[in-house]
């Protein structure tokens, strides 16, 4: 499918040092992407500069191959949700919506079809005449999507809408503009901070920090196989070892494995919990303590506290019964991925929100 | 009121009849302290220069104060020249304080973050001190006028002029001090995501900044009608002797000519000029508290 959106060699830097440097980002039409990285990585100067609210110091950035860096916001084709205080809170619902479609001199019959068109897609209808203040924060962000709908933007920029919003309310948001980002064939470009958002949602994601990209690929690609440590650590629950690497072995404690990634020294090497699993064959595996069992819904997380430090595993929730606490179990790892160097000490809110 | 209220519920059911009685007594005695205030310092001071007006000096009951008032050609000059300086002064002061606070709301230049925190000084300086110098300043033969010859400079003080700027002076803090928090609680995305859907800049002042303002511009000017209409000062010592605001020439027919019930019936409608406007001020409130924003 063809680029919708293009950034590239895109550098912003802040007087403050902060910043993006050399961002290159292609969106293909109907694609949804998210931007994803702690807070102060640069995502949002991404997207604001995409929809015109940042100028860029360099680079370029061109919508269905047409350069848009000297066009102001208004006349961009882009539209843009905002985290809050998306709607605007002097007009009714109606007027709110219709805003941009009487800017373009559209007579009242048409408006008003588009306007109840943008409300059934957002499963609001009926509520034309209210204040944005009689709405719940929810309808309000769906409100602000409807709106940004009408623009009929080629490029649909959301910096992150859903994330003053309840965790379960957020859920179904999330799922609600999936739907009619699919629907209606829409290019978007997202924004959020939260890695199980962006897993749930996006075609591809662009896993930033410190303004620099660290991977973009599918949801699957970069959680199966995260580039960096700092995707590692960013993306998912994982465990993380020290470790050796030389010639073909990857030695963890007692366990060997295949030094895939032709590594040498120390090594840091990081196992998802559902990758923990027990060592059947005596003297294999890594002698571990139980010291926690936590129910979790479908699964159940197990602490366990082994020499080289404490370890999560993802069990079954039927295998529950077969854990007890301080209970002694050797346990090996089906799939590891190493890194070069030392783990990144991340704040907590930082790695899981 | 809503203690008497709380008191006219509880007496007719007369359950938990004790309870119920001690809270609302508790009630009206929270009540009470500033009530009484209200009462010694307030009405009752009120009421007596409604009675007053209404009086002759020897004590009779007569409308003459108030015929006095409406029919003498000075005091119907005194009282066009009070409404025309309130006015006047008003919309200035309100026309500048606005492009303040516009200004400081949406440029973030050094010079606005100079304007930022300079325009409230006039709030620091004593009213009386900062008018003396306004005279030195600007009268016939002050600095400004040895400075570019004298007879070059229309008279400013002593005149309507005058009076214009002095209340320009003393209201632009307070006012700009208004309308810039009202701006500020205009959020960023209102205005970005206006600019989003293709608001130009005459669209985003008539059809976002100024609905999202004008209630608090409106209380900005009750404020300034109240408080230039009723002021003594700045028309004492900078106005001209005739005519006069309303404020000095109360003054002077209370304690120059000592006729206390014609000075009480300009009391009287400046007092209702007053609830006038602030009757204004209320019925807007009420009537947009339903949309709150």
């Amino acid at each position: 499918m063809s680029i919708q959106l293009s950034i590239t060699n895109v550098t912003k830097l802040y007087p403050t040092g902060e910043g993006v440097k050399d961002i290159n980002i292609d969106v293909r039409h109907g694609e949804l992407v998210t931007l994803l990285g702690p807070s102060g990585c640069g995502k949002t100067t991404v997207l604001r500069s995409a929809g015109g609210f940042i100028d860029p110091d360099e680079g370029e950035i061109t919508i269905t191959g047409e350069s848009v860096v000297n066009i102001p916001p208004e006349k961009r084709p882009t539209a843009m949700v905002f985290q809050s205080y998306n709607l605007w809170p002097h007009m009714t619902v109606e007027d709110n919506l219709a805003f941009s479609l009487k800017l373009k001199k559209m007579k009242k019959r048409e408006w008003k079809e588009k306007v109840c068109w943008a409300l059934a897609l957002v499963q609001l209808s009926g509520t034309e005449k209210k204040h944005p203040s009689e709405l719940s924060g929810g309808q309000q962000q769906r409100i602000a999507l409807a709106r940004a709908l009408l623009l009929q933007p080629k490029v649909l920029l959301l910096d992150e809408p859903f994330s003053a919003l309840d965790a379960k309310l957020r859920l179904e948001l999330r799922e609600q503009v999936r739907e009619i980002q699919a629907r209606e064939q829409l290019t978007m470009l997202f924004v959020t901070h939260d890695q199980e958002e962006a897993l749930s949602i996006s075609d591809r994601i662009v896993v930033m920090n410190k303004g620099k990209i660290e991977q973009m690929a599918t949801p699957q690609h970069i959680y199966n196989d995260p580039a960096s440590l700092f995707v590692a650590q960013f993306i998912g629950r994982m465990n993380f070892l020290k470790g050796e690497a030389a010639g073909n072995a990857l030695t963890i404690g007692p366990l060997s494995l295949p030094n895939v990634k032709h590594l040498s020294g120390e090594v840091t090497v990081g196992v998802r919990p559902e990758d923990v699993v027990i060592a059947n064959g005596k003297g294999q595996g890594i002698p571990a303590k139980v010291t926690k069992v936590m129910m979790l819904g479908h699964y159940a997380e197990v602490t366990l506290h082994t020499f080289l430090g404490v370890l999560k595993m993802f069990i079954d929730r039927n295998d529950i019964d077969h854990y007890q606490l301080n209970m002694g179990i050797a346990v090996t790892f089906t799939k590891v991925k190493s890194f070069n160097g030392q783990q990144v000490q991340m704040k907590k809110e930082e790695i899981s929100l | 009121m809503s203690e008497l209220a709380v008191e006219r519920k509880t007496k007719k059911p007369r359950l938990n009849w004790s309870k119920k009685t001690k809270r609302s007594i508790l009630g009206v005695s929270m009540v009470l302290p500033s009530f009484l205030l209200l009462l010694v310092l307030v009405i009752y001071p009120v009421a007596l220069s409604v009675m007053e007006s209404f009086k002759s000096r020897d004590g009779m009951w007569t409308l003459d104060n108030y015929l006095y008032l409406f029919t003498e050609p000075h005091m119907l000059n005194n009282i066009k020249h009070t409404l025309q300086v309130t006015v006047l002064s008003s919309v200035f002061v309100l026309t500048i304080a606005y492009s303040i606070a516009v200004y400081l709301r949406f440029n973030h230049s050094w010079i606005a973050k100079m304007v930022g925190k300079l325009y409230f000084i006039p709030m620091f300086i004593p009213g009386v001190i900062a008018i003396y110098g306004f005279i030195n300043f600007y009268r016939d033969n002050g600095w400004i006028a040895r400075l570019i010859g004298e007879g070059n400079l229309p008279s400013i003080i002593y005149d309507m002029k005058g009076l214009l700027m002095i209340n320009i002076w003393f209201n632009i803090p307070f006012t700009t001090m208004l309308l810039v928090s009202a701006m500020s609680s205009i959020p960023n995305a209102v205005i970005e995501s206006a600019k989003d859907a293709g608001a130009k800049k005459r669209h985003l002042f008539f059809q976002f900044i100024f609905p999202l303002t004008y209630k608090t511009m409106l209380v900005a000017l009750t404020f300034l009608f109240m408080g230039i209409v009723g002021s003594f000062t700045a028309p004492f010592l900078i106005d001209r002797n005739a005519p006069q605001m309303l404020g000095v020439a109360m003054q002077q027919h209370f304690s120059s000519y000592n006729e206390i019930g014609q000075a009480s019936s300009m009391a009287v409608f400046l007092f209702l000029l007053c609830s006038f406007v602030g009757y204004f001020y209320i019925r807007s409130n009420m009537k947009d508290s339903t949309k709150s924003y």
